[in-house]
């Protein structure tokens, strides 16, 4: 169809030497016109419906991915069902070398978490030990005695809090009377019960 | 396997000091030791046991200087 506008163009106006070079542009033009909608159209449609068939594919290994993964996760799932969120949080804890440390003390004085705070028992009395913080229970078997509380922090500055908590349950362990001298604020002590001056 | 004397720090540990304790002469262990607590009031403890040492011996593989502790 555009071939034959192109013919009809040529053979009305041929006089005009003029416009030659206008007209053979104008042939190249159309020529390229008519080349593009007649040949390239399908091979634009080929080319789309390669790529649609392109994607269509990729979507399905996505799905297929998505597929695996989630019966993977499952499979993940089965394998470990017993496992609860505080192994989990061990396992996390394992990393960091304080924690790792607090971990350690804690089963070596036999404290145990609970919540926020570690357990001790040393003797009849018992010790809450969490940050910077720690309540006492003079004589766990009298159901009268009241609970005491201090705060503590060490000398020693930078430390993780994990650190802090594993060094007072470390000296409440050895030497429980620390407490005391905690609670009257007078400074600060070494393991032994010894006042410490950090200019010494 | 070597001995570590370590003690706390801002990023989990610091080793002060390691030493086969088959052949080191402990004499200087315990004055490099006493050197430190005397500086810093920390004291040794046993990793192994969670005890207080006086004197640190071969038979400590892990020892951690313990730091002083005030009440507030």
């Amino acid at each position: 169809m555009g071939l034959n506008q192109t013919l009809a163009v040529v053979y009305f106006r041929p006089a005009s030497t003029g416009m030659v070079p206008a007209i053979l542009s104008l042939i190249a033009f159309l020529t390229l016109v008519v080349w593009r909608f007649v040949f390239a159209g399908p091979h634009c449609r080929h080319l789309v419906r390669a790529i649609a068939a392109r994607q269509k594919r990729h979507s399905n290994l996505l799905a297929e991915g998505l597929h695996i993964l989630e019966l993977g996760g499952a499979a993940a799932i089965a394998d470990r069902p017993l496992e609860n969120s505080a192994d989990e949080q061990a396992r996390l804890d394992r990393k960091d070398p304080a924690k790792r440390y607090l971990q350690r003390i804690a089963a070596l004085t036999g404290a145990t978490r609970m919540d926020d705070a570690y357990v001790l028992d040393v003797g009849k009395m018992q010790f809450h030990v969490r940050h910077r913080y720690v309540k006492r229970l003079r004589d766990t078997t009298d159901p009268d005695c009241a609970p005491e509380e201090t705060c503590f922090y060490p000398v020693h500055k930078g430390m993780p809090k994990a650190e802090e908590i594993a060094t007072a349950l470390l000296l409440l362990t050895n030497n429980p009377g620390l407490f005391d001298k905690w609670a009257a604020q007078s400074g600060a002590f070494r393991a032994d019960g010894q006042a410490f001056r950090p200019t010494q | 396997m070597n001995a570590k004397i370590l003690t706390f720090s801002s990023h989990g540990d610091t080793t002060l000091l390691e030493y086969d304790p088959a052949t080191a002469d402990m004499e200087e262990i315990n004055r490099v030791i006493a050197e430190y607590e005397a500086k810093t009031g920390a004291q040794p403890f046993d990793m192994a046991t969670g005890e207080r040492l006086e004197k640190v011996t071969r038979e400590q593989n892990e020892v951690l200087m313990v730091h002083p502790i005030a009440g507030g």
